[in-house]
């Protein structure tokens, strides 16, 4: 199968050794798909009847950040030495920088905010997403309003399909939006493709309540980039199911732009068979007394392979803020591929990162448990998906999304629908 | 040693690491009987258990396990359960992301004339819960995590009474619980004798949770060697005066060997 490949995808903003394979990804999508399948944007008209736009809102808070900040030139070291344009040996007050810190100073010195924005997974994916999806629904609430929305998209074999979505919470607004990405093959083997393009502007103490359930069979490529920036006390939590896909790449990156912003995200995932998991989170707190988590929970089983890339960016002038990130997960066959890579990166004193990791394989003392109780090693594997499985579909935010959880666990594991009828 | 016995160890051998743990050990248990396996502390009164129940810890050295007319010495444990055997763990472990309803629902699954579709499951379930004294709340919660020790014992319990085993090895089920939680675990006995007339073997080190049963045969158990067999009047003659002199004659037995 031809494929356009996207290299260094999902990348890690700071490296670490190329040798690891875990940097960042390449995404294969197959060249003959077919630009079809369904894409449907559930919404208040008063949330899609909009004057606003994402690029607008970020020229406003541009604004309001360019009209604070002081005229005073930073005459910091590493300043001086971002912007220097050749090195002198006789200068040894200025540091030598790496690429990384370079362009990391630069970008905080000339605090822009669109030159900044940045989705998870690549700038190309971001391309490839919007033109699949032919147009951007703009979802923008007034300033108090409280809105819904449900973005579906219902992906077929051999075709390609796309959201592309822009959120604009006005201040003092909640909204609560839900992706669902859904691939049902239908028994065909071709290859699908599905995927959502978000980007989220969450404007001053808005509420964003983000859920993304990705249910696609084990012959789509799921696709899940998103870029989120924060104004002064915005709070965004993000849900991320992912449930299905035969390769999924799920990417985001934050801007914790204004001070006291929040961002929390909640990763649930569930690997089976030979899928494949990448996640890459950036969150980049540049305002003061900012606030992040990212807590990831996942089940791998078979020989499925997932690396999960989580980095909290403490820049110069966050006093104040933190960050911390956990992750949980469960190897119940040992042909699993499982890799973690948390990066803390910190410019500031006054700050707090955290990150920690639980990874464990089933205990023997489990399995002779579960095994007391007629369940053998394939049957014990498949209750550790089973429960997975359940807890997405209880957690659904709807019927519909219920049900292609349904679809895909009575796929995965014998008696599912069982579950469906016990909970109805 | 009777030919119909549902249970039947002969002559078992077994150890862990290279140690041997329980030594020429037999056992016969008839359909419907109550067996109580006692002795001190270390014994191996729980090893017997796990052995017979196939822990993988163990290495059978010698010797056989039947069970309902099957050599079931080399079977692992999966198989042994759906077979009809049941082990209740002195301490059960815990299984975080696995909700105890998951669980439950996955222990009856493939079993003849116990699979239930999912609203009867939740029903009877639920009945079994109210038996039991236990909130159906747990129900929903990961397996074990954050459970008091009676809560784990219940769920043993809950779980006796759904499988309905043919022989079920209590393994110190009164260990560690008050008074309330021990007359639920009594309660649990009499009802899963009551519901299938199932053999029991309690393994225990105290007389308190025989009270209320009808007990066939009394086993004591001093270091991997069954010493002394009898009918339930060895019970109170225990209670009065503990292991002490089993422990002695096994001390005079082991200086001469």
């Amino acid at each position: 199968m031809e494929t356009l490949n996207v290299k260094h995808a999902s990348a890690m903003p700071a490296p670490t050794w190329s040798w690891l394979r875990m940097n960042d990804t390449t995404i294969e999508i197959p060249c003959d798909l077919a630009r079809d399948g369904s894409v449907t944007v559930e919404a208040d008209e008063a949330l899609t009847e909009t004057h606003a736009s994402f690029e607008r809102a970020l020229v406003e808070l541009q604004e309001r950040l360019d009209a604070v900040r002081g005229d005073a030139a930073d005459e910091r070291a590493c300043v001086r030495a971002a912007q220097r344009t050749e090195e002198h040996l006789d200068d040894l007050d200025t540091p030598a920088l790496s690429a990384y810190q370079r362009r990391a100073t630069l970008e905080e010195v000339a605090c822009d905010v669109a030159a900044a924005f940045e989705t998870g997974v690549h700038v190309d994916v971001r391309s490839y997403l919007n033109f699949l999806a032919g147009s951007t629904a703009v979802l923008a609430t007034e300033e108090g309003e409280d809105a819904a929305a449900t973005v579906r998209v219902a992906g077929c074999a051999g075709s390609a399909a796309g959201a592309s979505v822009d959120v604009v919470a006005a201040p003092r607004s909640t909204v609560d939006l839900v992706i669902s990405l859904d691939g049902d093959a239908d028994g065909r083997d071709a290859a699908g493709l599905i995927g959502s393009e978000l980007r989220v502007f969450a404007g001053a103490d808005a509420r964003v309540n983000v859920t993304v359930y990705i249910t696609a069979d084990a012959s789509f490529t799921v696709i899940d980039d998103a870029g989120y920036v924060l104004d002064e006390g915005a709070r965004v939590n993000v849900r991320h199911i992912v449930l299905g896909g035969g390769r999924t790449y799920t990417g985001l990156a934050s801007d914790l732009r204004g001070d006291t912003a929040r961002m929390d995200i909640d990763t649930r995932y569930l690997a089976s068979g030979a899928e494949q998991r990448d996640f890459n989170y950036v969150i980049r707190h540049r305002g003061k007394k900012t606030i992040s988590n990212m807590d990831a929970n996942g089940v791998l089983t078979g020989t499925s392979k997932k690396v999960l890339r989580g980095t909290i960016d403490l820049i110069h002038g966050c006093k104040g803020s933190e960050g911390s990130e956990r992750e949980t997960v469960l190897l119940a066959n040992r042909g699993v591929d499982n890799k973690t890579v948390p990066t803390i990166l910190c410019d500031e004193d006054d700050v707090a990162g955290n990150h920690g990791a639980t990874i464990g394989h089933v205990r023997p003392e489990q399995l002779f448990y579960l095994g007391c109780r007629g369940l053998s090693q394939e049957a014990a594997e498949a209750l550790f998906v089973t429960a997975k499985l359940e807890d997405a579909a209880l957690g659904a935010p709807d019927e519909q999304i219920r049900a292609n959880v349904v679809r895909l666990g009575s796929a995965l594991v014998d008696d599912f629908a069982d579950f469906e009828e016990e909970i109805a | 040693m009777s030919t119909e016995a549902l249970l039947s160890v002969n002559n078992l051998t077994a150890s862990v690491d290279e140690k041997t743990i329980l030594h020429h050990v037999d056992l016969s248990v008839s359909a419907g009987e109550t067996h109580v396996l006692m002795g001190p502390n270390g014994a191996g009164k729980s090893t017997m258990g796990h052995v017979i129940m196939g822990d993988p810890v163990y290495t059978v050295n010698e010797g056989t396990i039947s069970f309902d007319g099957a050599d079931i010495t080399d079977l692992s444990c999966d198989k042994r359960s759906r077979a009809g055997l049941f082990l209740s763990f002195q301490a059960p472990v815990e299984i975080p992301g696995v909700p105890l309803s998951s669980f439950l629902r996955a222990s009856i699954a493939g079993r003849p004339g116990l699979e239930m579709r999912g609203k009867e499951f939740r029903r009877r379930v639920k009945e079994l819960a109210a038996q039991l004294d236990m909130d159906t709340a747990y129900l929903n919660r990961e397996l074990g995590v954050g459970f008091s020790g009676g809560e784990k014992k219940k769920v043993e319990m809950l779980q006796l009474l759904l499988l309905q085993p043919k022989l079920a090895i209590l393994d110190e089920t009164d260990s560690g619980l008050d008074v309330d939680a021990l007359s639920v675990v009594s309660r649990g006995m009499d009802a899963y004798r009551a519901s299938c007339d199932g053999s029991l073997v309690i393994i225990t080190h105290n007389t308190r949770i025989l009270e209320h049963l009808t007990v066939d045969r009394v086993h004591v158990m001093v270091d991997g060697r069954i010493v002394r067999e009898d009918d339930a009047s060895l019970i109170p003659w225990i209670d009065e005066h503990g292991f002490e002199s089993f422990e002695r004659e096994a001390a005079d037995a082991a200086a001469a060997r």
